[in-house]
């Protein structure tokens, strides 16, 4: 919490303390972040965990209770699944929706177990890609998630993952891992990794998969 | 086929367990020691002075976890049996950390294998930290009996094709290789070691130490998080402790508080740090929480002719010292080789990926090999670990910078693999890095290997063995707990889990820690009774 303290580089100061520099430096990139979180708050961006949403006009099953990710998270997750795993969901529109809603569900669901100080940090990471000023300059994403298409999406991850400023890497692996687990990690999925599952002998044999 | 439904029968027979996510009121409970953590140093404590005939109270924040809720699945175990969820990671987000938060803490978890600390380690703790008393022959008969009662020895059984593969790789190539002794009793050889053991095969605490306990009158309490230990003049008075509601992870508001004798902390290498330093426990040497190590890993992946099926059959069961001390044990970083369990979640969180690329990735996943490199930290003075510190909740993090000397290791550990892998038959080989591709020879690789950054989040990175922060030395100046485990300040206080490490251990540690533990609680147990 006190090493970074350090007054700026000589060729920093002046016009511009540059950018990269500012976002490679913990402090720096802590502070940004935390801007963003207490501006997205502030200009009225929901935040609130999403709770059960309505079958009525979404994607979503509606017995599903949201405790961690905003509206605006699930329109994030919508816009980059389909580039982190697209070519795993399947084709037909409706079962590829229902795939996508689920994956998104179990991200929920796994990001409630994460625990308060890991759940700060995505909520940051999160909030600063549905801000629209900070996803413009900072994601270069210039279309609204709900806007953004496929190749668009990848394009985002794909700076992230090669880009020379760290703090941008952990936030692709962030996205990346959560959305792999959740998505490679489920039965439905199990076979795009030739995972056949438990074995089944010892499925049969087991009693924890008989006893009710 | 008659049930080994231990924690199912022992629960039955009446078992003085509460889940904490039942308590509706506050309250005030008292033993002779409240040992804080079930993992291999809680439960071996527990279980010694509760056959002592001493009172224990066991405090786990985790759940209680068993054989009716171990049905293979990863999802669901990586959220309830490890730490944040599986999320637990370096404060700056470069190291993934695995580690378990339910009874049984690590071992619940971990992958069997079962080393002695290396006599290399033990004879460096003598001469660096005053630790004559842990001299390999003065230990070895600590190590034989905890062998016999997590019932350890070498695998017989043929080691999966993914174990095979390093054994082939090595003896091809010269390099020394064993195969590795698991703590297991009966296993069926699933490959289901990390989600929770289920056929009860596995000796870990949670079927071994913790019923021992039980058995003797202990009282467990799960869901019940150590907030802190408060003092009275020089001495730990009590332990303030928290429920956890149902879902293991938000305080339901009631509170225990938890007074004794003596007051065991035994809640990993990051736990027990924590605690103390939440604490305010004294150090007057500004000692707790430096010096954490973590056998830093790097991963390489493999693409074999033939099907290797990682996910199935004892995850670990060959390994190679080949290089752990080949260069002394001061010397330039040294790496213990081993292979992981590859299931799909855990795959696709570990191998970095998006898109098209990770889908290709995934596809070949029965045909996947992995090798990983675990490196000795500690042993040098370009080694000398990282610290933990308190988030703004109070939880603890790690911070640990890695340093030239580590990358100089790393860097080697990504050539031993590959050539590893290679001589194994691959056909290709990928180092598990952000700018790594698929390699189809030895010299390919190579030639990548020589200009892979060695940069943080680069270079993927994760622990599984986490130890210091509480090191153990003759010298208050430079430790925080003597060589029994006693706190050097606070007289009713031992350390009895990982963070007592003075340096790692350079072998997978749950075999130290219970070894340790067993010698400490001996030794507790009789000057209790005294």
């Amino acid at each position: 919490m006190n090493q970074q303290n350090h007054a700026p580089d000589t060729e920093e100061t002046g016009i511009g303390l540059d950018r990269r520099r500012f976002l490679k430096t913990g402090l720096g990139g802590a502070l940004f972040l935390g801007t963003v979180s207490v501006t997205a708050g502030l200009s009225g961006c929901a935040s609130a965990p999403a709770g059960r949403i309505t079958a009525v006009g979404t994607r979503m099953d509606a017995s599903y209770n949201f405790r961690f990710l905003t509206n605006d998270d699930i329109q994030l997750f919508e816009a980059l699944l389909p580039a982190i795993v697209g070519p795993g969901l399947p084709e037909q529109p409706e079962a590829r929706r229902q795939a996508i809603a689920g994956t998104i569900e179990r991200i929920d669901s796994g990001i409630h177990q994460f625990g308060p100080a890991n759940q700060a940090e995505l909520r940051q990471l999160f909030d600063l890609l549905n801000f629209g000023l900070t996803r413009v300059t900072v994601a270069r994403v210039w279309s609204s998630w709900p806007n953004v298409t496929t190749s668009e999406a990848d394009a985002f991850l794909e700076r992230w993952r090669t880009s020379s400023i760290g703090l941008f890497n952990k936030g692709y692996i962030a996205l990346t891992k959560i959305s792999n687990v959740a998505f490679y990690g489920y039965q439905d999925f199990w076979h795009l990794s030739g995972y056949p599952g438990p074995p089944q002998y010892a499925v049969d044999a087991l009693p924890q998969f008989h006893n009710a | 086929m008659q049930s080994n439904d231990v924690i199912g029968q022992g629960l039955a027979s009446g078992w003085n367990v509460t889940d904490g996510a039942t308590l509706t009121a506050n309250q005030t409970v008292e033993a002779d020691v409240v040992v804080i953590g079930t993992g291999a140093g809680g439960g071996t404590t527990a279980e010694i002075l509760a056959r002592a005939g001493l009172s224990v109270i066991l405090v786990e924040e985790g759940r209680l976890y068993y054989q009716k809720d171990f049905k293979m699945d990863e999802l669901t175990s990586y959220a309830n049996l490890y730490q944040e969820g599986m999320s637990r990671v370096t404060r700056d987000g470069a190291i993934a950390i695995l580690q378990g938060r339910c009874v049984g803490g690590s071992t619940t978890v971990n992958w069997t294998s079962s080393f002695r600390t290396p006599d290399e380690t033990l004879n460096y703790w003598a001469e660096q930290f005053g630790l004559e008393a842990l001299t390999p022959t003065a230990m070895a008969p600590w190590f034989e009996g905890r062998e016999e009662r997590h019932n350890m020895s070498p695998w017989d059984m043929d080691p999966n094709v993914n174990n095979d593969i390093l054994r082939q790789g090595c003896s091809s190539l010269g390099y020394t290789w064993d195969i590795i002794p698991r703590n297991v009793k009966g296993c069926w050889n699933l490959g289901y070691c990390g989600v929770g053991c289920p056929t009860n095969a596995k000796q870990g605490a949670l079927l071994t130490t913790v019923p021992g306990a039980l058995n003797h009158e202990a009282r467990l309490f799960h869901g019940l998080r150590a907030d802190r230990l408060v003092m009275d003049q020089d001495r730990i008075d009590r332990l303030e402790a928290s429920a956890m509601g149902a879902d293991g992870v938000t305080p339901s508001g009631i509170t225990v508080t938890l007074k004794a004798r003596h007051f065991v902390a035994a809640a990993s290498a990051i736990g027990t740090p924590g605690l103390l330093l939440r604490s305010d426990i004294p150090d007057p040497y500004g000692r707790l929480g430096k010096r954490s190590f973590i056998h830093p890993v790097n991963a390489s992946v493999a693409d074999m002719p033939n099907k290797v099926d990682p996910f199935y059959g004892a995850p670990q069961s060959v390994y190679s010292d080949h290089f752990n001390f080949l260069k002394g044990v001061s010397g330039p970083a040294g790496y213990k080789l081993e292979v992981p369990p590859l299931h799909p979640a855990m795959s696709s969180g570990v191998i970095p990926g998006h898109g098209q690329a990770q889908a290709d990735n995934m596809a070949r996943l029965p045909w996947m090999n992995s090798v990983i490199a675990l490196l000795r930290d500690g042993f040098h003075p370009d080694s000398p670990g990282g610290s933990i510190s308190l988030r703004d909740d109070g939880s603890p993090v790690l911070d640990y910078p890695v340093t030239d000397y580590l990358w100089d290791g790393l860097r080697r550990a990504y050539h031993t693999m590959a050539e590893v892998q290679f001589a194994a038959g691959a056909k290709r080989v990928r180092p598990v890095h952000m700018d790594a591709g698929w390699y189809t020879s030895l010299a390919e690789a190579r030639a990548a290997i020589d200009r892979l950054p060695m940069e943080l989040h680069r270079v993927r990175l994760f622990t599984a063995h986490q130890m210091g922060g509480c090191g153990m030395g003759a010298r208050p100046e430079e430790s925080v707990v003597n060589g029994f485990g006693e706190h050097h300040q606070v007289r009713n206080l031992s350390v009895h889990d990982a963070s007592i490490f003075p340096t790692s251990i350079g072998a997978n540690p749950q075999l130290s820690v219970y070894t340790l533990a067993a010698r400490n609680s001996t030794r507790l147990a009789t000057k209790l009774a005294g």
